[in-house]
């Protein structure tokens, strides 16, 4: 992998409650290159959607960035003024969202959603604008797309909507596209559909993508390379058959194993899907050293005590577990 | 879910389904209050609009004193009889709706744009200056308004005295709606706080920003406009409000002498309510009805727009 696309390093999102500092986010390093899509993973509150959030600035209030570097095309985003962000959002970086019910206003039409965003990033006619939604929607595979821009949200399906939303994204032909679990709320069939409409318009148009998601089947897909997150930590990073072949950390591995297998029989006679025991820490207060080491099959007592730090055990693969040679820093 | 329901054929037009504003609209239609309040208020509007021609006489004839036909009851003359002015019932109740009306959307107008500001940027802003808003909404709202109104009126129209403002048409009238609107906005702006708070943080506003939106065009064309709904209903309530409060001060000696109001049309005729009692139920229902109908609307307008708050 030549210069990357965007990176961050050491990213710190911590939110300001009543109850106390949460640590979202805690020194997360990542990458994407150019055409590369990388697939961030983990559970519930593992701190994958504040980082994304966080690559364009906009972690909600009581949350701040404090900490890390983001740097995209050569740039420092975090010096950047918020004027400039605005600049970058929707057209540098496109953002598709979880739930493409709520993430259109119902009150515009289509077609005003997708023009609107032309004329703020790039000052063209209304007409030319309308020429080109129309044939962003054409390519999101949306048919009548003159007629459905007259059309408000609510008279189209959801995967449909996900489809706007796609085009929406990619209206100034961003170099980057985050999808933020773009098929959590969608029906299995239509799921599929969106997935390789992502796939195929990634290589056409030639973008990079970050795709946020907790589905390891979604990654298989998708995804060149996978970051495994949790609580706030990056556990492991490699491409993506590595990570399904030899995967190293026992977060990762875990999480594999939770995913059903159609090849295993887990019937009255078969065994039990194993789930991974316990819930995710508390970020407010999380444990002594290994985040995970609470719920870890292999865990020590150095593990208590000691943070891993992420370690390179072959090229492009990185692991934090002192099992596998990382080292540690007390906490 | 039927299994049944088949995926339209391609080439069928697509089936376009009504908006927002259109499925409130035929929700009120079958709500039967909220029709009622609606034909009442049109009632108004189209007296107020039409009142030179609806009126049988002049509001400042006084022509029947001269023919002994004061305190007349309703005949063939005067529908609504006379009071004791010599006025025509009749005409003055209709040449009141007019003051009425202005007095309702003026003052809801003012009350309108300042509450939705203060209110708008108390939820969008939040913090601190949400913190001051809100104290100083809540200061508004424990005024006894009515009493400086009152006091207000007065002293407005002794200071005018000798100022070019004297000779300004219905200066006494204009300063009553100012008033009434400056007193009227804390509901509106405490609603239209939560209101921008609940959609400040909803998934479309989040996504426009996300796509690069300006703070403007986040306010302007998402927030405020999924926002209305909600404030028409508050509006409306205010405006009935407003008639109403204009009535009392208008009955109580304060109003404008050169403007027909119905409250006034009280003042004048509360004292001859046995000789005359015409004079004053025709004034009175006007109002009454008035504020009926709006109160209505405002009840069918919130069933309207938030069916889901009822039952």
């Amino acid at each position: 992998m030549s210069e990357a696309l965007l990176q961050a390093e050491d990213l710190r999102v911590h939110f300001f409650t009543a109850a106390g500092v949460a640590r979202a986010v805690d020194g997360v390093d990542l990458s994407v290159g150019a055409r590369e899509t990388l697939g961030l993973v983990g559970e519930s509150g593992s701190g994958k959607t504040m980082t994304s959030l966080a690559l364009l600035r906009l972690v909600p209030p009581p949350g701040r960035i404090v900490g890390g570097k983001i740097r995209f095309e050569g740039q420092d985003l975090l010096a950047r003024r918020r004027r400039a962000m605005q600049a970058i959002r929707g057209k540098r970086i496109g953002m598709v969202f979880q739930n493409p019910a709520h993430s259109l206003d119902p009150l515009m039409t289509i077609g005003a959603q997708l023009v609107e965003v032309l004329r703020w990033h790039e000052r063209l006619t209304r007409t030319a604008a309308e020429t080109r939604a129309a044939d962003l929607l054409a390519l999101v595979g949306i048919g009548d797309a003159r007629v459905r821009m007259r059309q408000y949200p609510h008279e189209l399906s959801g995967g449909m909507k996900q489809r706007v939303c796609i085009a929406r994204a990619l209206l100034c032909n961003p170099v980057l596209v985050l999808a933020d679990e773009p098929t959590t709320n969608l029906d299995v069939t239509i799921q599929a559909q969106i997935l390789d409409l992502l796939h195929d318009l990634k290589d056409r148009l030639r973008t990079s993508m970050i795709l946020v998601t907790h589905d390891m089947g979604v990654l298989a897909r998708m995804a060149d390379r996978i970051t495994v997150m949790y609580a706030g930590r990056i556990c492991e990073t490699a491409d993506a058959r590595t990570i399904f072949r030899t995967p190293q950390h026992p977060y990762t591995r875990a999480l594999l194993e939770s995913v059903p297998r159609a090849d295993r029989d887990y019937g009255p006679t078969g065994r039990r899907l194993p789930a991974i025991r316990g819930r995710p820490p508390d970020l407010v207060h999380p444990p002594s050293g290994c985040r995970f080491h609470p719920r870890c099959p292999e865990a020590g007592e150095d593990c208590r005590a000691l943070l891993p730090l992420e370690f390179p055990i072959a090229p492009g693969h990185t692991v934090s577990c002192l099992r596998r040679g990382s080292p540690g820093v007390p906490t | 879910m039927p299994d049944t329901q088949l995926t339209a054929p391609r080439a069928v037009a697509i089936p376009r389904r009504p908006g927002l504003w259109r499925q409130g609209w035929r929700r009120l239609r079958r709500n039967r209050s909220g029709m009622v309040g609606l034909t009442l208020v049109g009632l108004l509007v189209i007296t107020a609009l039409l009142c030179p021609v609806l009126a049988p006489y002049d509001p400042n004839d006084q022509s029947a004193m001269i023919d002994y036909a004061a305190n007349a009851p309703p005949n063939r003359a005067h529908v609504m009889g006379t009071d004791r002015m010599g006025y025509d019932v009749a005409s003055r109740v209709i040449y009141g709706a007019p003051t009425a009306l202005a007095v309702g959307v003026g003052a809801m107008l003012v009350a309108s744009l300042i509450g939705t500001i203060l209110g708008g940027l108390s939820g969008y802003a939040g913090g601190i200056a949400d913190e001051l808003l809100m104290r100083f909404t809540e200061f508004f709202l424990v005024i006894p308004v009515f009493i400086v109104i009152l006091a207000m009126v007065r002293l407005f129209g002794i200071i005018v005295v000798g100022t070019p403002l004297e000779n300004v048409p219905y200066l006494n009238l204009g300063t009553i709606i100012m008033l009434l609107g400056i007193f009227g906005w804390p509901p509106i702006a405490r609603l239209a706080r939560a209101e921008f708070l609940r959609l400040k943080q909803a998934e479309f506003v989040e996504a426009a920003r996300c796509i690069g939106a300006r703070p403007r065009a986040i306010v302007f064309r998402h927030i405020l406009p999924n926002a209305l709904p909600s404030l028409i209903v508050v509006v409306a309530l205010g405006t009935g409000g407003a008639i109403l409060a204009e009535a009392m001060i208008s009955f109580l000696g304060f109003g404008d002498p050169k403007a027909v109001s119905w409250g006034q049309l009280l003042y004048f005729n509360y004292g001859t309510l046995r000789v005359a009692p015409w004079a004053s139920i025709a004034p009175g229902l006007a109002i009454f009805l008035s504020v009926l109908g709006f109160n209505l609307l405002a009840d069918g307008l919130s069933d309207a727009f938030n069916p889901r708050t009822r039952r």
